[in-house]
């Protein structure tokens, strides 16, 4: 019995290496960047991102592409995140496989942080150029300070060629025009080898003698003195004065070499200017808002009254980046990630027109698979239980509204 | 064979085995100050160290000497009080340069292909080589703590100017003034490092105008001076041999 024990034991343990072992081999490519583990208020309550592009499915390294569009900066936001007062428009990439060439929030370039002002939209771009081959996921992203990266729609992008083609030109203010992708690498490398060369004679100046255990007794029996020779004091000071020579030399060729330089940029860019955005004529009034959890869907009783002249009708609800479309009024032709686009998932139980003067209160229906595969529906437990999001009104001209929704949101089990 | 009796039969056996100990003492001590020295660096000098756009003239200069002089003065605590060795700081750094350039290499570069000129570590030996000498020309713990780790605060951004300077040269990008090392901060894109993150130009040292290198290296040479005694004094505890019964010390 006691045989068959060890012997089962025995091929546990071996089953167990094996398995271990055939792991290793597992490796698939991370392909997203925890979008949608992302709390649903964040994304729901703090930036809105709409009128989206992403120029080109498919570049070319060393070709550009830009994502631009338009964000508005959520005037409900929450409590439990800090304002974004010190953000920074980023880019939601797995590394620099593309380099950032510009970015812009309307005509001001912001490659250091700006401020923000809450109730505002703003239009970006942002320019990139290929750089690693592969297929991307590239959102559109603002980090803020005290609240972390706010992480927009994601859409795939291919990158064809070779990296090893990629150049980065840049021209200083000194009129040399170097590569940045290489720029004195060949220095950084030889003034690091040569220190640790320095460095590795040092230590092999000493360790070449005998050293532990002859010296711990040497130094135990009270003659440590002996240890130090006046050689080694002689190359002790050579190697001193050796390495502050160097040192003060090093730095007289290169301030020869480089006459010009400053130092690193650095600060806080305000008076970000926004999008003038038509005041709305369309009034909404959420009555009232349910997620229904089995159904992956959610309802609102919306008071609609349209203070225009013209009439209008509801054709986007627009939260945490999904955007749910009545297909009657609105029809998709940005190529907006297909994953986040839900063509058929706006219900409005009566969507004929609002005549000018008109007050009607309809049901509105968001229902998605998105709801889910999103993690939309784990609203219902974050610490402020409210929805937000964008409806987008149309005339019978195309013209397009905007308004806000912010409502507290109850959760329906049955 | 008793536990009275030698291991060994003879004088060159004894040698032998001595050498033997030499190496597998010195290599695990190079290996395990490389993984401790790492982590701690990582941890406190981290971005200062990662990132050529953090490389400035104020707070890097101030935090990398501070927080690295931690383990050589350590290091040097023990191999100098029981082996009259003047290596500890040196064998420290070439520990840590080596497992950072591992890292920039592999990881950085080769793994997430931030070019290395942006991400190459910051130059400490010859605060290191500084340290050991004075030391060894001193045998006096307060000497190499005042004069040597004012020399490793102060010797700290000279010896990395080098390899600084061509990064600091001005380019005009888009209408912005901007160094080539804020640059590649933002050309080469970090998701998870936003540029107010970047912790540079910070502070109220404005009196001596452009000049604040010299100011920031003095300051960060004072603070070494405290930090050296401190984990000199760590060394000489964790050298302690308390638990070994027939301390000849």
């Amino acid at each position: 019995m006691k045989i068959i024990k060890d012997k089962v034991a025995k091929l546990s343990f071996v089953a167990l290496l094996v398995t271990m072992t055939a792991a290793i081999f597992y490796t698939p490519a991370a392909s997203a960047h925890g979008e949608k583990s992302q709390a649903a208020f964040m994304r729901m309550r703090t930036i809105h991102w709409f009128d989206l592009n992403w120029s080109k499915d498919e570049v070319a390294v060393n070709d550009t592409m830009t994502i631009s569009g338009k964000f508005h900066v959520f005037a409900g936001w929450p409590e439990t995140v800090d304002k974004p007062e010190v953000s920074f428009l980023n880019i939601g990439i797995p590394g620099p496989v593309f380099i950032r060439a510009g970015s812009w929030i309307g005509d001001q370039l912001v490659p250091r942080s700006v401020s923000l002002e809450l109730g505002n939209t703003y239009e970006f771009k942002v320019l990139l150029k290929a750089r690693r081959p592969g297929d991307w996921h590239v959102h559109t992203m603002m980090n803020v300070q005290g609240g972390g990266p706010i992480i927009g729609p994601g859409k795939w992008v291919t990158i064809t060629g070779s990296m090893g083609e990629f150049v980065n030109p840049v021209t200083t203010l000194t009129g040399e025009t170097i590569n940045l992708e290489d720029y004195e690498l060949d220095n950084i490398y030889f003034w690091h080898a040569f220190w640790y060369a320095l460095g590795l004679a040092w230590l092999i100046f000493w360790v070449k003698r005998p050293l532990f255990v002859p010296r711990h007794i040497a130094v135990s029996s009270g003659k440590a003195d002996t240890l130090i020779s006046a050689t080694d004091r002689k190359v002790a000071v050579a190697f001193g004065v050796g390495v502050l020579v160097i040192v003060a030399a090093s730095m007289g060729t290169t301030n020869e070499k480089y006459p010009v330089t400053t130092p690193l940029q650095a600060g806080l860019l305000r008076g970000i200017k926004p999008i003038e955005m038509p005041e709305p004529t369309v009034d909404v009034k959420v009555e009232d808002a349910t997620y229904r959890v089995p159904g992956r869907a959610m309802q609102m009783t919306l008071t609609i009254t349209n203070n225009g002249d013209r009439p209008v009708r509801l054709g986007e609800f627009n939260t945490a980046s999904v955007r749910f479309l009545d297909p009657d009024v609105l029809e998709d032709e940005s190529g907006y990630p297909d994953d986040l686009l839900a063509e058929e998932g706006l219900t409005v139980s009566d969507n004929s027109p609002i005549q000018p003067g008109e007050t009607r209160t309809v049901n509105v229906t968001a229902s998605d698979a998105a709801w889910e595969v999103y993690r939309l529906a784990d609203l219902i437990y974050d610490p402020d239980s409210r929805f937000a999001g964008l409806l987008f009104f149309f005339d019978d001209e195309g013209n397009r509204q905007m308004v806000m929704v912010d409502a507290p949101l109850i959760p329906s089990f049955i | 064979m008793s536990a009275s009796q030698s291991a060994v039969r003879s004088r060159a056996e004894a040698v032998q085995v001595s050498r033997t100990l030499d190496w597998m003492i010195l290599f695990t001590l190079f290996f395990a100050v490389l993984g401790g020295y790492h982590i701690h660096y990582m941890l406190t000098g981290g971005d200062w160290d990662f990132w050529s756009d953090w490389k400035d003239r104020r707070l890097w200069v101030t935090v990398a000497p501070i927080v690295s002089i931690t383990f050589p003065a350590a290091v040097q605590a023990c191999l100098w009080w029981r082996y009259r060795l003047p290596i500890g700081a040196t064998v420290s750094v070439l520990g840590l340069l080596l497992g950072e350039w591992i890292n920039r290499y592999l990881n950085f570069w080769g793994w997430t292909y931030f070019p290395v000129n942006f991400c190459f570590p910051s130059q400490l030996l010859p605060g290191a080589i500084v340290l050991d000498v004075v030391l060894m020309l001193s045998g006096s713990m307060t000497l190499t703590a005042v004069v040597g780790g004012m020399a490793y605060g102060l010797i700290f951004y000279p010896g990395n100017w080098p390899v600084i300077a061509p990064l600091h040269v001005p380019v005009e990008y888009n209408g912005m003034m901007m160094t080539l090392a804020d640059l590649q901060g933002y050309h080469y894109v970090r998701t998870g490092t936003p540029e107010y993150i970047r912790m540079v130009e910070k502070g109220t040292l404005r009196t001596f105008g452009k000049d604040v290198a010299p100011v920031s290296a003095f300051f960060s040479a004072f603070v070494s001076i405290i930090i050296y005694f401190l984990w000199h004094f760590f060394g000489k505890w964790f050298a302690k041999t308390d638990f070994i019964s027939d301390d000849a010390t």
